[in-house]
């Protein structure tokens, strides 16, 4: 094989029920498929049957990087996790999360690009992967450990160098909104994947490598990537309030860490210097809190509000309540056990306002225990009880609370106000504009177009699309919104990258461009996730600000949408453009959309499922749609893509232009390609 | 051997100094290091390593401190063709195309561990000491990309 830049060249297959590791080329599936979620998603083409439930010893768990991780590229050093997840309601499907750290960069300078796990063991085992090897080992010493003490078991066996991914008491537990946790607090949480990892009987995998990446031009490389720095070195989160007093906005501080490596940014972050009590090694250690984390949303009080002439359009049923604070020190311990435990940390912004819909309905226990969501104890017996699956309470929120509350007899009020903030795949509520933040039009439905051809909680990999005018709503000037002035910048922003600013116009006109826009931002998501790269900074319409007085000042907003080509090609030597860049994002999309169409008859109607939630207006803006708008919008957005109006089908046409021929072949075979 | 008996012969050095309060463990500095140096990016084959305690959020680094008695210079069996001091910056460095791969210097360091590390790169033994980017117009390229100013290069100029 030819000399690779980039990627590392090997990807590593490991059945732990059978112990036997094999190792295939990278060089198969790129630069097609880039790396990260490209790469699973064609394995789960090829290899992924249509009855694999997530359980079951064909499921791939699939630890994934990309050609930036682990080098000089800003905001490299992630990695993604992929496989059938059982979170995703009412369906398990085939989905992704991402996550920071240093554990994918390690990967790769331990001489694998991807590490892909089949099997089921019969007992707890971790994998040791180490510069080009691997040993498959008994986890006794570290079962029904939480993730910091196994992390740091590890360590000590395997060197303080080794960075380690694992899973706490409710991984192990099959909880089904159990994480994959690395570090402090860095996780695939929202996916679902922990629990896989968990029926895999996988505890940990622990990885040193004395390797590196090579680069094929590293002048230019090294050019590049200082002008990307440069470019994104404000960072996004310094700007968007009129004063940096909120201790979540903050730049990053001291005894705090930088989510990635390879990360310039100082994103802001909570962090309170609270003696946590994480008994890991000699001392007492701090903890650090991300955006939604549980010190952010119980420390200050982090909900956000509709106003009260909208409230009163939520029929008193699915109101959002606004999250009590308990102070700094319980928001930080409760976070420490969340993390401990490997639960996904952001649950309380949805769990909170159901629990209390329930109150107000009259169910004020459930299997016993009553319910008391402004009591912090209540929240510390509620995650331990998950974690073990201790009691019928316990084993029935396990389940996550899709699952629960089909369970539970319960008013159809709450069942509804559940659905509401799980709206679609079982995936909590995130930039919708309606159960937790503000997301006024044109945003949400940009954000609602992700959600509903997504397979999970689409935002977390869509941050960038929605944070132009998501965090500085228009109509909230003076209260740290975007004042219309800055607007037109934003709007002059948009008109140099494409052309046209009709996808950032307010209301529901100019809808071609508002769901081209879409397509272009979720293609370009499939490519973050690829490469991989923060989806906080890119794709960089625009670029970032240190301040809110340089953000109001600057005159011009536009960042660069040629970034991510312009790294690549020195990275790897190959002739790589925007162009091909946007075809390999739609590729992806298609073929993830192919995988879904045969293995679970994803269609219009499946896509359709959270339409209703879009009835409810915008926290901020009070708008809505109906059904025929809905239909109206997705119709453009189907155009748009080369899919079926009425089935939402891939076209052969679209197939083939991304040299997806087979893969139409094998949809007609089944009878499941567009007719068009 | 008291300090007032020690001849010193060589040429005082810059140096880059790590502050590790500053420093938030993102590892940039490594990865420039690394891809200046070998056209590769790696925690590991880089002239800096940073070396965070992830759980009490502590982030000290290893860097060469460029001795004003560089010890690795003395125990050179090839001093001045292998482990050589660059006339401008100072900087003790090892000269790849002359060294013996003995390891002599990287046992010579005073500092535990030893601040030139020894790592099998192709089945060969090579060692990694940082050389300031000596020759590099902008001065050390850790410094230059570090985004939070945890590293500063102190010249031989500003020595006291």
């Amino acid at each position: 094989m030819n000399q690779m830049y980039g990627w590392v060249g090997k990807i590593l297959r490991v059945d732990i029920g059978t112990g036997e590791v094999k190792t295939e080329e990278t060089s198969k599936y790129v630069p097609e498929y880039i790396g990260g979620k490209g790469i699973a998603t064609r394995i789960a083409w090829n290899e992924l049957k249509p009855n694999t439930g997530p359980y079951d010893p064909e499921n791939m768990l699939m630890f994934m990087t990309g050609p930036f991780t682990g080098t000089l590229v800003p905001t490299s050093g992630r990695g993604s996790v992929c496989g059938v997840s059982p979170r995703i309601y009412p369906t398990p499907w085939f989905t992704y999360g991402t996550m920071g750290g240093d554990w994918a960069a390690e990967l790769k300078y331990a001489g694998f690009d991807a590490v892909i796990v089949k099997g089921n063991s019969s007992k707890l085992v971790y994998l040791w992967i180490h510069d080009g090897e691997v040993d498959l080992l008994d986890a006794k010493e570290i079962t029904g450990l939480d993730t910091f003490v196994t992390q740091h078991h590890l360590k000590e066996k395997h060197g303080n160098r080794t960075q380690v991914v694992c899973v706490g008491p409710a991984g192990e537990n099959r909880v089904l909104w159990s994480t994959i946790q690395h570090r402090l607090s860095n996780s695939i949480g929202d996916a679902g994947l922990g629990a896989v990892m968990g029926a895999k009987k996988l505890k940990a995998i622990a990885i040193r490598g004395t390797g590196g990446v090579k680069i094929a031009k590293p002048d230019e490389f090294i050019q590049i990537c200082r002008e990307m720095k440069e470019m994104i070195k404000g960072g996004p989160t310094n700007y968007p309030y009129p004063t940096n007093d909120l201790p979540y906005r903050n730049p990053i501080g001291p005894g705090n860490q930088q989510c990635s490596h390879g990360c310039p940014l100082g994103c802001g972050k909570l962090y309170k210097n609270v003696p946590a009590g994480i008994t890991v090694g000699s001392g007492t250690r701090n903890m650090m809190s991300h955006c939604e984390d549980l010190a952010f949303i119980f420390g200050e009080s982090a909900t956000h509000y509709p106003t009260k002439e909208i409230k009163d359009n939520y029929d008193g049923d699915m109101y959002t309540r606004e999250t009590k604070a308990f102070g700094d020190r319980i928001g930080t311990e409760l976070q420490v056990l969340c993390e401990g435990l490997g639960l996904t940390s952001a649950f309380p912004i949805n769990y909170y306002p159901w629990f209390w819909v329930c109150i107000e309905n009259g169910v004020t226990e459930i299997e016993g225990i009553k319910l008391e969501p402004e009591d912090p104890h209540f929240w510390f017996q509620f995650m331990k009880k998950v974690a073990c699956r201790e009691g019928a309470f316990g084993e029935i929120f396990a389940e996550d609370l899709m699952r629960a509350v089909d369970q539970l007899d319960l008013p159809p009020i709450v069942k509804k106000a559940a659905k509401f903030q799980f709206p679609m795949w079982g995936q909590p509520a995130h930039r919708q504009g309606r159960a937790y933040e503000s997301q006024p039009s044109p945003i949400w439905i940009n954000t609602m177009l992700h959600w509903i051809i997504d397979s999970r909680d689409a935002m977390a990999s869509h941050h960038q699309s929605s944070f132009v005018v998501g965090w500085f709503p228009p109509h909230n000037e003076g209260k740290g919104g975007t004042p219309d002035s800055n607007m037109e910048k934003i709007k002059a922003a948009y008109k140099k990258a494409f052309g046209t600013t009709g996808g950032m116009e307010h209301g529901f006109d100019n809808l071609d461009d508002k769901t081209r826009l879409a397509i272009w931002q979720d293609n370009r998501a499939q490519i973050k996730d690829s490469l991989l790269i923060c989806d906080w900074v890119f794709p960089a319409i625009l670029h970032t600000f240190s301040s809110r007085k340089e953000y109001l000042e600057a005159e011009d907003y536009y960042g660069d949408i040629d970034a991510e080509a312009k790294l690549l090609a020195p990275l790897t030597g190959l002739d790589i453009d925007t162009a091909y860049i946007d075809k390999a994002g739609d590729r992806i999309r298609n073929l993830d959309r192919a995988i879904h169409i045969r293995n679970y008859d994803r269609s219009r109607e499946i896509d359709s499922t959270g339409e209703w939630v879009y009835e409810y207006p915008e926290k901020s803006d009070g708008t809505k749609l109906d059904m025929k708008l809905f239909n109206t919008i997705l119709d453009s957005y189907y155009k748009h893509r080369g899919w079926d109006k009425t089935t939402g089908r891939p076209t052969r046409a679209k197939l083939e232009q991304l040299g997806l021929k087979e893969v139409a072949e094998e949809l007609v075979r089944l009878d499941k390609l567009s007719k068009m | 051997m008291s300090s007032e008996t020690i001849s010193v012969d060589a040429l005082k050095s810059g140096k880059i100094i790590h502050n590790p309060e500053l420093c938030r463990g993102c590892k940039i500095c490594e990865l420039a290091c690394s891809v200046y140096h070998d056209g590769v990016c790696s925690s590991h084959l880089s002239r800096i390593h940073v070396v965070p305690d992830d759980f009490a959020l502590k982030f000290p680094a290893h860097i060469c401190q460029q001795c004003h008695y560089p010890s690795c210079y003395y125990a050179c069996p090839k001093k001045d063709k292998s482990m050589c001091i660059d006339s401008e910056t100072g900087a003790r460095y090892i000269n790849e195309d002359e060294c013996l791969r003995c390891g002599k210097c990287s046992r010579a360091c005073p500092f535990t561990p030893s601040l030139i590390w020894e790592q099998n790169v192709d089945s060969k033994k090579r060692y990694y000491k940082c050389d300031l980017c000596r020759g590099r117009e902008n001065g050390p390229i850790c410094v230059e990309f570090c985004p939070r100013n945890a590293l500063n290069f102190q010249s031989r100029g500003e020595l006291k």
